[in-house]
């Protein structure tokens, strides 16, 4: 269930040592990932939201709701949604601030920005919503600016992480919490398995089958399993500068909300 | 044990899931509401209700839309103009407005912040007034709705009249059959043989006390 493209580099360091980097299991070059995964977004927008009810069999619903709860939203709130893609977060987010707050919908891939702002539009919501097309390493933001920031399964897909998660810092108020909802390791084996067969032989079928794109939904799956684990994660949080670093385990792991604060 | 039950809840995402029906329900009920419902004063307004019952509270948030104020469920405590603490059961006598202040007074429920806000969000569930059976003409139609109604009515009759019917076996079965409680009649004479009982040991009690100062006297 990708958010959105962000400059991808699967690898669960990163980019490689040498100007290659990861687009799944692949191993490319690192100027054809963006364009590789842009073709991914650009392929799925449309179909994006009716996967990620087959998907995940409506619990993404769920999930994000769990993520609105934990961020402590208030009116008046200033709020970046990362990686927004189609704009469930921030539609929540944008009832909830009110006419005195706003929210930002940033993703880098206009097609996914294209059909969240649509669908946001369709709903009414429109007084307290800007839309950026940026790049969650270098966000074209002021620091201190905003009160919470949300990057709901995005954080994958950024080629350096950690440059995102210090760029994340830097915009973020003191006070200020960044949450990460992100696909992450199941904590236990059986569910590991059955999450593996379903991720790699089902998954890409549905994918082929709806979206009429297969590939893309092969992808996803392989960028879930390069993607950090809870700890690690953790890790990189912390290393990044922010504080009270936490993580919430949803589903028995097989999404992860991470908390931190900047003080 | 609350504290595994919130635990459980938390990895479940029951309240998420509670949350997301209520707020789908409500808001559904307000569309169909046929009264003039007005929740314009609301907005931006937040509600919070910890019942007892559950181990999260119950944020209800008035938000502007360009069409209709909508009503967000969330497990949000940040930003609240009023909080109530109670029970189930006593949430289900707070619909009428004026009964808020007496159930404080009776410690049923315990309010914080501004209770106009309150006061205004029991208003709301009060006027709150849906024609079903018009409802359910438009989705099935005239006449399938009509017959609906007429086999509601009749299967409501029944269960009525059952539902007397085994109340008053059960209490015949108990009463009469078990005898393991005595009838109304018969707590009456119970106490109409104390009060007898009483009043002539109050009568003895004189006569003794009577006695016992002629015999002073003399």
């Amino acid at each position: 269930m990708p958010a959105s493209e962000q400059n991808q580099s699967p690898d669960k360091q990163d980019s490689t040592p040498d100007n290659t980097t990861h687009f799944g299991y692949k191993t490319i070059d690192k100027e054809d990932k963006v364009s590789m995964v842009a073709g991914v977004f650009h392929s799925v927008a449309k179909q994006y939201d009716v996967m990620n009810d087959l998907m995940s069999f409506g619990v993404h619903r769920l999930w994000k709701r769990f993520t609105i709860d934990a961020s402590g939203v208030r009116p008046g709130n200033k709020v970046l949604d990362l990686a927004g893609g189609t704009g469930d977060l921030t539609a929540k987010f944008s009832q909830l601030v009110g006419k005195e707050g706003k929210v930002i919908l940033a993703d880098i891939n206009s097609s996914m920005l294209n059909v969240g702002r649509d669908k946001l539009r369709d709903k009414g919501l429109v007084q307290n919503i800007e839309y950026v097309q940026a790049n969650a390493q270098y966000l074209p933001f002021e620091d201190n600016t905003f009160d919470i920031v949300t990057i709901a399964f995005g954080l994958r897909n950024v080629t350096d992480k950690d440059m995102a998660l210090r760029s994340i810092y830097r915009v973020l108020k003191p006070g200020g919490r960044l949450l990460v909802l992100e696909f992450s390791k199941p904590e236990h084996e059986l569910l590991n398995k059955a999450y593996d067969f379903y991720s790699f032989n089902i998954l890409p079928k549905m994918g082929e089958l709806v979206a009429k794109d297969g590939d893309s939904y092969q992808y996803l799956a392989e960028s879930i399993r390069m993607h950090p684990d809870q700890e690690t994660l953790k890790t990189m949080m912390d290393n990044a500068g922010f504080e009270q670093t936490s993580f919430k385990n949803l589903t028995g792991g097989v999404v992860a909300l991470h908390k931190g604060y900047k003080f | 044990m609350t504290t595994t039950l919130s635990k459980i809840a938390s990895s479940l995402m029951i309240s998420q899931a509670l949350t997301s029906a209520l707020e789908v329900m409500i808001n559904k009920t307000l569309a169909l509401s046929t009264a003039n419902v007005s929740l314009e004063k609301l907005i931006q307004k937040t509600l919070t209700l910890e019942l007892e019952e559950l181990g999260f509270p119950l944020s209800f948030t008035v938000c502007n839309a360009i069409e209709n104020p909508q009503i967000v469920v969330t497990t949000l405590t940040e930003g609240v103009d009023c909080t109530i603490k109670t029970s189930l059961s006593t949430l289900r006598e707070l619909k009428a407005e004026q009964q808020i202040t007496e159930l404080i007074k009776q410690n049923k429920l315990d309010l914080t912040g501004d209770v106009k806000v309150a006061q205004q969000f029991a208003n709301v569930a009060e006027n709150l007034d849906i024609d079903w059976q018009s409802e359910l003409a438009n989705q099935i139609g005239d006449i399938p709705t009509h017959k609906l109604m007429q086999l509601g009515k009749r299967v409501s009759t029944k269960v009525q009249f059952a539902a007397k019917q085994i109340k008053a076996d059960a209490s015949e079965y108990i009463v009469h059959e078990k005898r393991l409680v005595v009838t109304r009649s018969q707590i009456d004479q119970f106490n109409q043989q104390v009060f007898e009982v009483s009043e002539q040991v109050d009568m003895l009690n004189q006569r003794i006390s009577q006695l016992i100062n002629r015999k002073a006297n003399h």
